[in-house]
């Protein structure tokens, strides 16, 4: 278990910043590369944000205050990244954000990294139903297993309130793979 | 109260309201990790084998600036765009500057175009200034009026306001 403090202070040091950079990617990059592929699908998108994400930590770590943990910022700074990326890719191709979520869910039937069934594809589809903070406390919570207090931190949202947007995702899903196609 | 217990029939098992508050905390704690039986565990996702432990190496070498992403044509549309204005603006003004005959002379003017710009814009001459350019037997009334007056207009006018018809010093043929 690596102290946030030290890994930071070592992130800011010169001499130390190399080493110190990768421990940082070594430690979060699994947990981190989980919460952004749940949110653009696709794993080579995934895998272009995660780098995007390690990149900006890097070149921001000095304007990090250690006011929130070090794993929050980074997870804030991911999610950023990761809607970025998707509003940028739906202004290219000049569609809603709503209808490239229900484009990417379309399209895991036919990613090679996708091995869902019927089921999991359909919960794709229900999620690309939910607005966007629903989506995301529903995966961090159901799937990522985070605290509804660790979510409150990354998404600035009251612990009440969390807690009903899942109670309303669970619901909206459930009827969603429970109703008729 | 005591009456509202005297009337009440129900009963509760005993101890209940002495444990209720544990009940509902545990029960809360359980909600905090409820999983669906309807919703999948696992979402189905995979990657590719050993991807994990390409990672660190992959963002290295993007902030060393080596393997540098390669970056949709679209993200410099914009500057395409430009270019392609730029490009365009000179082949016209090339192509222009072939094309065009050389500068245009008052002669070259056909005179139903000077005549159409002289109708559709107000020069703003005088009548005195028009008078010393036009030849007073070229002019007729219509030229310098706005509005064509018929002839009976005319006659009628001339019925109620001449007295005498010589006044008009007409010659005998206009008159006829």
């Amino acid at each position: 278990m690596i102290v946030e403090e030290t890994l930071v202070a070592e992130l800011k040091d010169k001499q130390t910043q190399a080493k110190a950079f990768e421990v940082l990617v070594n430690t979060y990059k699994e947990r981190l590369y989980w919460h952004i592929r749940r949110i653009v699908l696709s794993h080579d998108d995934a895998d272009d944000v995660l780098q995007n994400t390690f990149i900006k930590v890097f070149k921001n770590i000095e304007s990090f205050k250690g006011e929130s943990k070090l794993y929050s910022w980074m997870y804030r700074i991911a999610t950023n990244e990761s809607l970025t990326f998707l509003s940028q890719k739906s202004k290219k191709l000049g569609v809603t954000n709503e209808a490239l979520k229900e484009t990417l869910a379309e399209n895991l039937e036919s990613d090679v990294y996708f091995e869902g069934d019927a089921i999991q594809l359909k919960l794709q589809k229900a999620l690309a139903t939910l607005p966007e903070k629903q989506k995301l406390v529903f995966t961090m919570k159901y799937f990522q297993e985070m605290k509804y207090e660790e979510i409150s931190e990354i998404l600035e949202t009251s612990v009440g309130g969390l807690k009903a947007s899942y109670h309303l995702a669970v619901k909206k899903i459930e009827s969603y793979l429970t109703g008729a196609d | 109260m005591k009456k509202e217990n005297q009337k009440n029939t129900f009963k509760t098992p005993e101890g209940y309201f002495d444990s209720f508050n544990e009940r509902l905390m545990a029960r809360l704690a359980d909600e905090e990790e409820v999983k669906s039986d309807i919703i999948p565990l696992n979402d189905g996702f995979v990657v590719p084998e050993h991807y994990f432990e390409t990672v660190y190496d992959s963002v290295k070498n993007r902030l060393q600036g080596k393997g540098a992403k390669v970056i949709a044509l679209g993200t410099y549309r914009t500057v395409y765009y430009a270019a392609a204005a730029v490009i365009a603006l000179l082949v016209l003004t090339v192509a222009w500057n072939w094309s065009s005959e050389p500068q245009l002379r008052f002669e070259d003017l056909a005179s139903t175009d000077i005549t159409s710009y002289l109708e559709s814009n107000d020069l703003g001459l005088s009548s005195y200034e028009i008078a010393e350019v036009v030849d007073l037997e070229e002019i007729n009334l219509s030229d310098i009026m706005e509005t064509q007056l018929e002839e009976e207009v005319i006659l009628d006018y001339l019925n109620e306001n001449v007295e005498e018809i010589e006044e008009l010093n007409l010659e005998y043929d206009e008159i006829e």
